[in-house]
């Protein structure tokens, strides 16, 4: 079976994410120009403080944004600009949009990858252990604790963490220390709280999937077949129930990324004051620095376009099932 | 004696649920021989599966346990020793072939990779021979294009074939026993009677000691050299088969063979036995059979038969011949 | 028109009547689930605490800063008070008091009015723009479902998109664009929600078409109507009332998150606003951030362990 067929799955794929990369631009851009106030009515309080002439000012707004141009023609400029880097001028921070974009990216990501790398890794094994050890103790306090994880609001849980650790305990800072190096322990300590306060939501996530997906398997025929074979218990369940229940669970996961994770991420980056996308974006919604806030929606949006790619592909790859259809 | 290599005494294993307790085996006894072909005979739902299950100990251990009796291998007691001793006889000195091939083997591992996993498991091969030998056993079983199945997902290959890699797969170790729990049922009739060709030469050329599982008469009289018939938990007839097919004693024996159309004899309907099988939480009182069986009297409502001797080979567990 | 409605009322009414006996059948699996069942009552009380709570509670907006930061019944905080007259800081303990029983914000309105009246915010904003997003969401799926070919397509492929926008991002974007009123708000959630929704019902709808007992129905001469109502309805009714109860809860919590980082609508005192005041002043005040949180994890708590209860009664293949 030549490799052949996933060339051409993989292209087309490719080809459909660029479809709705189109169309994810599309909408935000109608929503953006269907919007109630034209970038100019968001300026004017900044120039009637001035003392400037409103209606010359307004019209010239206007002009530097295109807005009195037709609307298709606002619409091949708009996607022109997306694709050549020039996301827009924001003018609560002087600077364009994408340089705001370089400097912050960085503390999303961090925080974000250590968040699912924590939730992940824990999830999974607590995930396994609850579902070999299913209707015992142990894994009905998982299951609670578990329901417990993902209900919880976790901007509430970011404050209360600290409330306790930070105000009562003085463990660590209230606020994150940009000043720190990215790569010293300093920087993952005052990551913790925020880690946290992101991956518990996940973390409980998962647990419940991994176990879900492990108790679908466990009873299956071939399962008994390994054990016949004399195959060790820790065999059994590690290579080949969690091999089966690997496949599904992957696809879950990612395909949850993007409506848990960015939110949260969000969420917590201003409780914590960490200088990422969501505080950027937030900063710029109270300074009505529109170019910001759609450049970071985009920016969330096509993360998610590329892991849901990344994801399906991965996936046809590693089911042999659909391999060799 | 020594001519017996595995002896089932008052076997009796139970699963405890929620909605109560399951006597799946309720003390069933019997022995298995050298080189023989003992067959475990039964409607769906009488323990034999459950039997066979117990002697490796691979029931689902919460809900299951072996509350009573011995599995006698070897100077083991089976039913006993410990998970340890137990892994190192599974797949090795006893080899145990499911049903459901479909689902029997692992979707996502090539065939190579679960019949090597086995081989380097008991055997001290490297994976080269072990491949090998793997290959061997897949061409022995009559596999075309050993060395290409290696490296196909078990969704690749048909029903016979999935069957016989299977098959393949339990003998890689060279078992002393080998048990086969309804082989034939899951596959259509000309597949079946490629397995139980299978079977046959597995006898004769490696002297395989098999304990056979199925509910179909028509089998057992095809490979079987001596038959337990089971009911409800517990054997009821042990004979030579064809002692069973020309002389059955018990009523639940008469009507399985009752029930096997034949097909030089022209017939309205077909010959059944009425009723259903007993339900597990709710065995009858006394025999179990009696409410199906045609020639019940008092005393099978209230107590349980006890086994009698009918002849060197033939024992029955009927209170019509106490 | 009404004669259509009161039809459509009346046909209903018929089929749960006649369906009694499978309600009650779900209902006893339902009842097995402890936690659903705590989750159902929680629900209830919460319900009723918001519909006739505010007639028992003190008036949530009254601001008086003689009582402001007092904590709840059973605490006691130590407050520094500053005396004009002897320019000194002195320090009091204020006890919490039964008239304030959860005590108050640095404003001196009562906590516990202010939780009572949130609850009706979320509640209200739960159900409707939940029911908004499962309505679209059904129509959506169905209609995919029964037009199929290139009207499928096109709807799916729109789905694709809007599912890929991250919730919570888009949510922000729109309630930025079109100003944090609560109809915004609610309609925000409600139109950008429904996706999850489409694609489960539509594959249902899909999968029921060829599902044998359809089949099984149209031999046996069942009319095209009589196998939707009967045969389809009930099946896509159960999947509706789990994807709702399970919805219910995330609509909530954007609706406090939109509030906590001030998105919200500042005339409603949601408890993500109380939530937002409160993290000011974690020091003197905590109450005021703890118990609107308490309150939120509880609901969200309360609809999950009821929806997965469900979930686990309507699946034919849990043994219960």
């Amino acid at each position: 079976m030549g490799r052949s067929w996933l060339r051409d799955y993989i292209i087309k794929r490719l080809l459909y994410s660029v479809i709705i990369a189109c169309g994810i631009l599309t909408i935000t851009f109608v929503l953006v120009r269907v919007g109630p106030s034209s970038p100019a009515d968001k300026y004017l309080a900044n120039i009637a403080a001035r003392g400037q002439d409103v209606s010359q000012v307004i019209a010239a707004i206007e002009a530097r944004y295109g807005v009195d141009k037709p609307i298709f023609q606002q619409y091949a400029d708009y996607m022109g600009n997306l694709f050549r880097g020039n996301w827009g001028w924001s003018f609560s921070t002087s600077m364009p949009v994408i340089e705001l974009i370089k400097t912050h990216w960085i503390y999303s990501f961090q925080l974000i990858l250590l968040s699912s790398l924590f939730a992940a890794f824990l999830g999974v094994l607590i995930g396994i252990y609850s579902a070999v050890k299913q209707y015992t103790k142990v894994d009905y306090a998982f299951t609670f604790f578990s329901f417990i994880g993902i209900s919880i609001p976790n901007f509430w849980l970011g404050i209360m963490l600290i409330l306790v650790f930070s105000v009562r305990l003085g463990l660590f800072k209230t606020y994150y220390d940009t000043t720190l190096p990215l790569f010293s322990l300093d920087n993952l300590k005052a990551l913790v709280l925020p880690v946290i306060t992101l991956g518990t939501g996940m973390l409980a996530g998962y647990v419940r999937y991994t176990r879900s997906a492990m108790l679908d398997n466990l009873r299956k025929a071939f399962v008994t077949t390994a054990r016949a074979k004399g195959l060790p218990e820790r065999t059994v369940i590690g290579k080949h129930v969690f091999r089966n229940a690997l496949l599904p669970l992957v696809t879950i996961i990612m395909f949850d990324l993007g409506s848990i994770v960015f939110g949260g991420a969000y969420l917590t980056e201003i409780i914590f004051g960490i200088p990422g996308l969501g505080q950027i974006s937030f900063n710029a919604i109270f300074a009505n620095d529109y170019p910001v806030v759609v450049a970071v929606t985009i920016i969330g949006t096509f993360i998610v376009l590329l892991v849901n790619l990344v994801t399906d592909v991965t996936y046809t790859y590693l089911d042999p099932r659909i391999r060799y259809d | 004696m020594d001519n017996i290599i595995l002896k089932v005494s008052s076997l009796k294993t139970y699963f405890f649920t929620r909605r109560g307790i399951v006597k799946a085996v309720d003390g069933v006894n019997f022995e298995l021989r050298r080189g023989e072909c003992l067959c475990l005979v039964g409607e769906s739902g009488c323990g034999k599966t459950v039997t066979a299950l117990s002697i490796l100990r691979l029931f689902d251990s919460p809900p299951g346990k072996i509350v009573d009796g011995q599995i006698s291998y070897d100077s083991l007691d089976l039913a006993e020793c410990s998970s340890k001793q137990l892994r190192q006889i599974r797949g090795k000195d006893i080899a145990i072939v499911f049903q459901e091939a479909q689902s029997a083997l692992n979707p996502v591992l090539t065939i190579g990779d679960q019949i090597i996993e086995q081989i380097k498991l008991h055997l001290p091969l490297d994976h080269g021979k072990a491949r090998d030998r793997a290959m061997t056993l897949l061409n022995e079983m009559g596999i075309p294009s050993a060395e290409g199945v290696m490296s196909y997902y078990p969704h690749q290959l048909s029903g016979g074939m999935k069957q016989r890699v299977l098959i393949a797969m339990s003998l890689s170790c060279n078992p002393q026993i080998l048990i086969a729990d309804e082989p034939t049922t899951a596959v259509d009739v000309t597949i079946k009677a490629q397995i139980l060709d299978i079977f046959r030469e597995l006898k004769a050329r490696r002297q395989m000691s098999t304990i056979f599982i199925t509910h179909d008469l028509a089998v057992v009289a095809e490979i079987g050299d001596r038959a337990v018939v089971m009911y409800g938990g517990k054997d009821v007839e042990t004979a030579p088969v064809s002692e069973i097919i020309s002389n059955p004693k018990h009523p639940y024996t008469s009507g399985l063979i009752e029930c096997l159309p034949d097909v030089s004899k022209t017939a309205d309907r077909l010959a059944s036995i009425p009723g259903t099988t007993p339900n597990p939480l709710e065995m009858p009182q006394g025999c179990a059979f009696h409410p199906r069986c045609p020639k019940a009297t008092k005393i099978c409502r209230q107590q349980e038969p006890s086994e009698i001797i009918i002849s060197k080979e033939h024992k029955v567990s009927c209170h019509l011949y106490t | 028109m009404t004669e259509r409605l009161r039809d459509i009322v009346r046909r209903t009414s018929q089929h749960l009547r006649s369906n009694a006996r499978l309600i009650n059948y779900y209902w006893q699996r339902t009842q097995r689930n402890k936690l659903a069942v705590f989750g159902l009552a929680f629900i209830i009380f919460l319900v009723l605490l918001a519909a006739i709570g505010p007639f028992f509670t003190l008036d949530p907006t009254a601001v008086n800063f003689e009582e402001k930061n007092m904590p709840p019944v059973g605490f006691t905080i130590e407050q520094s008070v500053y005396n004009i007259e002897t320019d000194e800081f002195t320090t009091k303990e204020i006890p919490g008091t039964w008239k304030h029983p959860l005590g108050t914000d640095s404003k001196g309105r009562d906590m516990l009015a202010m939780i009572v009246s949130g609850a009706r915010v979320s509640l209200q904003v739960g159900l409707i723009a939940t029911g908004i997003a499962i309505i679209l969401g059904t129509i959506i799926g169905v209609m995919s479902a029964y037009l199929g070919g290139w009207a499928d397509n096109a709807l799916m492929r729109f789905t694709d998109v809007m599912m890929t926008f991250p919730f919570f991002l888009l949510l922000v974007l729109i309630v930025f664009i079109f100003g944090p009123s609560l109809v915004f708000i609610v309609l925000a959630i409600g139109l950008t929600g429904w996706t999850g929704t489409a694609r489960l019902i539509r594959s249902e709808a899909l999968s029921l078409r060829t599902r044998e007992f359809v089949i099984a129905a149209k031999a046996l001469g069942a009319s095209d109507n009589r196998v939707i109502f009967r045969h389809l309805i009930p099946n896509v009714i159960s999947l509706i009332i789990i994807i709702a109860t399970l919805s219910i809860p995330g609509v909530i919590l954007a609706e406090a998150a939109l509030s906590f980082i001030g998105l919200g609508d500042p005339t409603v005192s949601s408890w993500g606003i109380i939530l937002e005041a409160g993290q000011t002043s974690l020091n003197t005040a905590w109450w005021v951030a703890v118990e609107p949180g308490i309150m939120l994890f509880l609901t969200v708590l309360a609809f999950n362990f009821l929806g997965d209860g469900l979930r686990d009664a309507f699946d034919p293949k849990s043994n219960m």
